[in-house]
């Protein structure tokens, strides 16, 4: 991962090394770490994805530049256009998912869509036939809920955590786990992180004219 | 609460056992919100399945507020690579 700061990865080392069990995480290695929900609550991953989440999203302002924001007008520049929102959320989540290692599911499912999109798009530039979507061939039987309200809500479950839509019961909980600790901690990035700018930019343009 | 023996189709694996499926609902329960508040004993399974479709559906709506709010603020601000690396400490 390049870093800007050779420091602030030096930082987060040592700090890696003090405060991973911050969220209180029973196990010190890193593969007890991975099996629990409880891993998104170190500090050390929630730097991880910060990281990750500011440079995804400079690159989604990077890359709405023209196209989008031309049509809507200088007077729109202020307002965040849905498309840039979007673009951010959807940035957001990628980071999100690679943050999660592969492990999961739903980040396998987060990157493998955003693949096939980019696939799509590159195809259609360069007009060849598509592909069909690879979708994930078999459902596998396992023990589901017998009452068929559980199964109901189980079903909307699956709907509302990526990639999840046929798993069977028990490893559908065990994702909705995680991934409800995931997105606690993106919450927590993402606002952190809308702080930091908003000081930021505060203090960038009201310097000239502040009064004491 | 009847126990029923669990008939697994699953070959080659482990059975699921109603006991684990149980300690998977009550370690989702854990997660939401409204049990920490009300530090519940156990939830019926409808329910804690129902606030856990809520509760990421409410965290769905935070990260598309919060997303909004990130990219107003980017529309707003040029962001030299310096400036990036000076936010990029204060987040840590």
């Amino acid at each position: 991962m390049a870093s800007t700061s050779s420091s602030a990865a030096v930082v987060e080392e040592r700090e890696s090394g003090r405060k991973r069990k911050r969220g209180g995480a029973t196990g010190e290695s890193e593969g007890a770490e991975e099996a629990q929900p409880s891993k998104w609550r170190t500090r050390r991953v929630h730097e991880i994805y910060s990281s990750k989440l500011l440079d995804a999203i400079r690159l989604v302002r990077s890359g709405s530049g023209s196209p989008a924001s031309a049509a809507a007008g200088t007077a729109a520049a202020a307002a965040a256009d849905p498309q840039s929102s979007r673009a951010v959320r959807e940035a957001a989540d990628r980071a999100l998912a690679v943050s999660a290692r592969g492990r999961t599911h739903w980040s396998r499912a987060i990157l493998a869509s955003h693949h096939r999109r980019l696939q799509a798009a590159r195809r259609a530039r360069l007009r060849e036939p598509a592909s069909p979507p690879l979708r994930h061939p078999t459902s596998p039987p396992g023990k589901g809920p017998k009452a068929p309200a559980l199964a109901r809500k189980a079903k909307v479950l699956g709907r509302l955590v990526p990639g999840c839509r046929k798993l069977p019961f028990p490893a559908l909980l065990a994702e909705a786990s995680d991934y409800i600790a995931a997105l606690e901690m993106q919450v927590r990035a993402m606002t952190a992180l809308a702080e930091v700018l908003s000081t930021v930019s505060a203090s960038s343009s009201g310097t000239s004219s502040s009064p004491a | 609460m009847s126990s029923r023996r669990s008939r697994s189709r699953q070959s080659g694996s482990s059975r699921i056992t109603d006991e684990q499926i149980s300690d998977l609902v009550s370690k989702l329960q854990d997660l939401l919100p409204e049990a920490r508040l009300r530090n519940n004993d156990r939830m019926p399974s409808s329910r804690v399945l129902q606030e856990t479709c809520n509760y990421i559906r409410s965290l769905h709506r935070e990260v598309d507020d919060l997303s909004e709010r990130l990219s107003e603020l980017l529309a707003t601000s040029d962001m030299s690579s310096a400036q990036a690396a000076i936010i990029r400490s204060l987040l840590m």
